[in-house]
């Protein structure tokens, strides 16, 4: 299942600020997970993403419905590690044993999960590409890597189409594809993957017409017609950022639990 | 305005042979194009109206490979030792498949993306941006994003990305291919305007020849790569003695009456997202009847084909089958419905026709030879007949057919009709979208518009409430008779 997830224009919370300091955030969520062994800071950042989710007058239920199959899979993580790690004390032993060593190991793996991805989520949802292309190319990164990133994107949707209409020509001729076996891998691949593939080929060769037809890469730089200033909001997310890592470094030296 | 002044064209003996292929796509053509022209390319599908678009900027064989002999001159200068991106401030390349050429995500960056590429202050940048909106007559889209435009507005955006260039020539491939008839209505009428502001030169490859009519252009009729006709100042009687005018003058007779219909649509409402595309839809379609349905792109034809065919589910109402609840679906798109190798092997996948029978099925559709040729590298127009050729051998009782015409030439869509006709004869209805109004309007029994308002009953009282409605391009009379 491929969740919806893509950037739509917004005016609250982090629509407001500048994609830089939107990329300064994501980096101090993903710093304070994996940096910090706590589970409450893991929790803390966690409700942070939700609560940032909502000043940015996302929908939290449309958010959860949209990727409720990747939360599930959080959830998924968390029973398998819990269930794996037989150290600690024995909370339950009914068959399967869980200790609160593994409880802790499933919250921690679940919540590193969940935090990356809802940190994700939300970039994308409120990080204008184009946007942050001309923010790329702004510090000094070459244009031609930039526009990598926002050809990626426009190609999300386009991918996401073209494997609901080969499913649905499957369907229509009564193709069946079920995955058993190597056989079946194979032969899904080839039904599948082939036909969306070979389509977003003939796509890539059209806008590489188009963008070259436009003189892209004509020169080593390019005009930034639109500019990129740090603003008040700005400053808030630096100080949230800064916030973020003194966090996970102090939780890390004091071995918060 | 500082345009470059008028670029002259001259192409000598030029052949394409592209690096896959034995034939060649292109053979020795020879033409000149002065500034201020307008030039019409035209032809059957594959005939090498793109090719010849597409070697003129230089992208076959940059970006295509292909083995090309002859030259191209430029105000006099030979663009074997340049690069695409040098001719692009004179030639502008408008493409036929509006949603591929577009690379960003916003108005305003798509159309300013050439000018920033050229390096150019940013005031300038603005300023072109301003202009080629105002030319393509899409301002009011500045700050919508691109993924949310319709097909038209997404080509008159590419348009104006081509413009804001200032390239001396436009060259536009199939512009109109994929729109409905008021998205090519509104790029038809830019054209015109292109002309009679005298900055550019126009070549359009284009096979709906009547509406370009009023620009007065020149004809290059192309076959098989080949120019084999000229016609400056082409008018409608040029297009008939060229064969390029179909008149699709069917009359057909009335079908028997049927005590049972083959599909019930009960008040079948349905939307995307908040927006409703229909609400209470109803009608029964009758053994052997053609129901043709037309309207803007958007408008819910493919999604109501969908619902016919079960791949959606009706928000209220219900549709049912009367038998066989299989149908023979072809797709706007022909590759999303091919998986196999080969020809024979896609002919194969269902079962349903016997291999002694595939050169026969083949040769029908128009694709002898072609059996253990790769599908995906047939033309988009053979892939549509493919499709449709597997859907037929479906024998269901239901065919619902979504632009089956779009890249066939006369004789193709001749075989496609002879081969609905003959359906309807035996009972089999049809439900059939498509941009092709005068043939909609003179095979269907029945019409069933999709807009803003929906109008379903006879053909000829459908375009009475359109004509009423003001929806002239829904009416054949636009694209037969001359404009203005």
């Amino acid at each position: 299942m491929i969740a919806k997830v893509s950037y739509h224009k917004g005016h609250a919370g982090l629509h407001r600020v500048t994609p830089m300091a939107n990329v300064l955030l994501l980096v101090g969520f993903l710093a304070a997970v994996l940096v910090s062994p706590s589970i409450l800071v893991k929790l803390g950042v966690f409700l942070l993403v939700i609560g940032l989710l909502v000043i940015s007058g996302e929908r939290v239920g449309s958010f959860l419905s949209k990727t409720r199959f990747v939360l599930l899979f959080g959830v998924v993580l968390f029973i398998a590690q819990a269930f794996s790690i037989r150290e600690g004390n024995v909370l339950l032993s009914y068959g399967l044993v869980v200790t609160d060593s593994g409880l802790l190991a499933g919250a921690q793996m679940a919540f590193r999960f969940l935090v990356i991805f809802s940190s994700s989520v939300l970039f994308v949802l409120v990080t204008d590409p184009d946007r942050l292309a001309h923010s790329i190319e702004q510090i000094g990164i070459p244009y031609r890597y930039s526009f990598v990133l926002v050809l990626s994107l426009r190609f999300v949707p386009f991918f996401r189409k073209e494997y609901r209409a080969v499913r649905d020509a499957q369907q229509v001729r009564g193709i069946n594809t079920s995955i058993r076996g190597f056989a079946g891998l194979l032969r899904s691949i080839r039904y599948t993957l082939f036909p969306v593939l070979v389509s977003g080929l003939t796509r890539v060769d059209s806008i590489a017409i188009s963008m070259k037809g436009r003189c892209f890469g004509l020169y080593a730089k390019r005009t930034i017609a639109y500019k990129e200033h740090w603003q008040r909001a700005d400053w808030i997310v630096l100080f949230l950022f800064c916030l973020l890592l003194a966090t996970s470094v102090l939780a890390r030296k004091y071995a918060w639990p | 305005m500082s345009y470059v002044n008028g670029t002259k064209i001259a192409v000598d003996s030029l052949s394409v042979r592209y690096a896959d292929r034995e034939e060649l796509a292109l053979g020795d053509v020879s033409e000149q194009i002065d500034p201020g022209e307008v030039v019409v390319v035209s032809g059957a599908s594959g005939c090498g109206k793109s090719t010849l678009c597409k070697a003129l900027c230089k992208f076959i064989p940059e970006m295509i490979p292909a083995h090309v002999e002859g030259e191209i001159l430029i105000d006099g200068l030979s663009i074997r030792n340049i690069r695409s991106q040098d001719i692009a401030t004179r030639l502008g390349l408008v493409q036929q498949d509006p949603d591929s050429q577009i690379c960003t995500l916003n108005v305003w960056q798509e159309v300013a993306f050439g000018p920033e590429n050229l390096c150019l202050p940013r005031e300038e940048v603005r300023a072109r941006v301003e202009e080629s909106l105002l030319a393509a007559g899409i301002s009011h889209l500045v700050n919508r994003e691109t993924t949310t435009l319709s097909g038209g507005e997404k080509q008159r955006l590419a348009i104006a990305s081509i413009l804001a260039m200032r390239p001396s020539v436009v060259l536009l491939d199939e512009p109109t291919a994929n729109l409905d008839p008021q998205g090519a209505k509104a790029i038809f009428e830019i054209m015109d305007d292109l002309r009679k502001n005298g900055k550019h030169t126009l070549i359009v490859a284009e096979h709906r020849l009547v509406p370009l009519l009023r620009m007065h252009p020149r004809l290059l009729l192309l076959s098989r790569g080949k120019v084999v006709a000229h016609r400056s100042s082409v008018c409608h009687k040029d297009l008939e003695a060229l064969g390029l005018r179909a008149d699709w003058n069917l009359d057909l007779p009335p079908l028997p009456r049927a005590e049972k219909a083959t599909l019930y649509v009960d008040r079948v409402s349905f939307g995307y997202e908040g927006i409703s595309l229909f609400e209470d839809l109803s009608f029964k379609l009758w053994p052997g009847e053609i129901l043709g349905i037309i309207g803007p792109n958007g408008g819910g034809k493919t999604t109501l084909l969908r619902l016919i065919a079960g791949l959606e589910k009706p928000a209220s109402g219900c549709i049912a089958r009367d038998g066989d609840p299989g149908v023979g679906f072809i797709f706007q798109q022909p590759h999303q419905q091919i998986f196999e190798r080969t020809v024979r092997r896609e002919l194969e996948v269902d079962g349903l026709i016997d291999s002694e029978d595939i050169p026969r099925v083949l040769e029908g559709a128009r694709l002898a030879g072609l059996e253990n040729a790769p599908p995906l590298s047939l033309s988009l127009g053979e892939q549509r007949r493919l499709t449709f050729a597997i859907a037929l051998s479906r024998n269901s009782d239901l065919l619902l057919l979504d632009e089956p015409f779009i890249g066939q030439d006369a004789k193709n869509v001749s075989w496609i009709i002879s081969q609905l006709v003959a359906a309807r004869r035996h009972g089999t209805a049809t439900v059939l979208v498509s941009h092709d109004i005068p043939l909609v309007a003179s095979l269907c029994d029945r019409l069933l518009y999709l807009g803003e308002r929906t109008f379903i009953g006879k053909k000829d009282e459908v375009l009475c409430q359109l004509r009423e409605a003001g929806e002239t391009a829904f009416t054949p009379t636009y694209w037969e008779q001359e404009q203005g």
